[in-house]
């Protein structure tokens, strides 16, 4: 008798899990984070599984179903851009509007002269954040909405209504999708809620990469302060997302501050500093953290080894999956490693290959969860990805 | 820019919000509760504005 949904969950979820402790399940996890690679496969385009969250939904389901993965992202094309718009957001390239209906929305970084927060609005920022992005952050990043003392307008009030109103839609059906996800294809919800490194977010969304990278020369106690007065709210971001549970974790996206983008020293001096005690916090909480370490972070894998045992999983995008298995495999499972581009302009033949050299090489004695290096998008092949997938099953069990 | 520094959470502190109210003649735990879940609200949409989109 074939098993039901709910049956196939709970195995699936076990396997997960137990890899994510860093131990042996009964057969390698296979956990893709598929973005547009889902539009691809279910016939959209990335205008309609970006601007029609309903559409990705779908897509993301459809691809649970046909291929036999054991947990996913419900929608791996992050941003619902129907709210981005109700907002009116700048830094987004929207599919079918700003670009080809056939390609990812894009994120748009000002140039420096024109980043998001000025460099003499560091005290501002280190005093109140929350004041700081609602009546200056926010103002400059949406063409609706207007700052405290300028006459309100009419968009300015409905960018606030439907903003607000519209998250409140993504994310109740989100939760929707998890549970039909769990429902139709028994397939796990592979993390829950969202963190990003203090540094991080000021490159990303408030000073830019230039900004900050001159800030860190310039007025580096200024940023120290800045990280310092975000790490308590990115830390209640990060739990009030986080998997109540206990069986998922929060994913840490890890854009530009690794070495070389920054210095060792600035590393060591105000991103390890202002991180590290976020992640034990919330494993203090009980949450594993997904550090989805985008880039190479070869450098810093020691200092990884720092956090306690078993805190995050930690994701190889370019860094060294050999490396990184040898420094970090006996306190953390490791997942990912497997090249785009090899998904992209591979052969199915080559990924084999290739899974089965990491295979044998890093998840032998369990802790380690298949996937591609970075999000998989519509450059996949899907005869890859199926290789990828089957290989995995067939040569990944213990 | 405003004097009052918000804690994790909260876009208008009960305590700042609380002055503004008549002597509470109900349970003003219930008040409390309810003003500070709706408020998170707030906070959440800001955040995550940063954050996620």
């Amino acid at each position: 008798m074939s098993k039901s949904k709910e049956e196939l969950y709970q195995e699936r979820l076990k396997r997960y899990t137990k890899a994510m402790q860093n131990e042996k399940p009964d057969m390698i996890p296979i956990r893709p984070f598929v973005a547009e690679f889902t539009a691809l496969y279910a016939g959209y385009t990335c205008q309609e599984v970006t601007h029609d969250y309903e559409k990705a939904f779908l897509a993301a389901r459809k691809c649970a179903a046909d291929f036999d993965w054991d947990a996913v992202v419900g929608n791996m094309v992050y941003v619902w851009t129907g709210l981005t718009q109700a907002i009116n957001l700048t830094y987004y390239a929207t599919p079918g509007i700003d670009i080809p209906p056939d390609v990812g929305f894009q994120y748009r970084e000002p140039p420096e002269e024109k980043a998001f927060m000025k460099p003499e609005e560091y005290d501002d920022l280190i005093k109140d954040p929350t004041d700081y992005l609602f009546n200056v952050w926010l103002p400059r990043v949406s063409q609706d909405i207007v700052p405290p003392g300028k006459p309100t307008t009419f968009r300015h009030n409905l960018a606030f209504l439907k903003g607000g109103m519209a998250m409140m839609q993504y994310f109740d059906a989100l939760g929707r999708q998890n549970q039909l996800l769990r429902e139709e294809t028994g397939t796990v919800s592979a993390i829950s809620g969202i963190l990003k490194a203090p540094l991080d977010i000021l490159a990303d969304k408030l000073r830019g990469y230039y900004g900050l990278a001159r800030d860190l020369m310039e007025r580096p106690d200024k940023v120290l302060a800045a990280c310092e007065a975000l790490m308590p709210h990115l830390f209640q971001v990060a739990l009030s997302g986080a998997d109540p549970e206990k069986n998922v974790p929060v994913a840490m996206w890890m854009h530009r501050t690794s070495v070389p983008f920054i210095s060792p020293r600035h590393f060591q001096d105000i991103y390890w500093p202002t991180t590290k005690p976020i992640l034990e916090e919330l494993w203090n909480k009980g949450h594993q953290t997904l550090l989805y370490a985008e880039g190479n972070w070869d450098f810093h894998l020691s200092t990884f080894r720092e956090l306690p045992a078993g805190s995050v999983i930690f994701h190889v995008d370019r860094s060294d999956i050999f490396k990184a298995h040898r420094i970090l495999g006996d306190r953390f499972c490791i997942s990912g490693g497997i090249p785009n581009t090899l998904l992209s302009i591979g052969t199915p033949e080559e990924v084999r290959d290739y899974c089965k050299k990491v295979i044998d090489e890093v998840a032998r004695d369990g802790g380690y969860i298949m996937d591609a290096s970075a999000i998989i998008q519509n450059d996949a092949q899907v005869e890859n990805v199926k290789a990828l997938t089957d290989f995995t099953r067939e040569y990944g069990q213990y | 820019m405003e004097e009052v520094k918000r804690k994790p959470g909260a876009c208008i502190p009960w305590e700042e919000k609380a002055k503004e109210l008549p002597p509470l003649s109900g349970d003003p735990e219930l008040v409390r509760r309810v003003w500070e879940e709706v408020d998170f609200l707030g906070y959440l949409f800001i955040w995550h504005c940063l954050v996620s989109f």
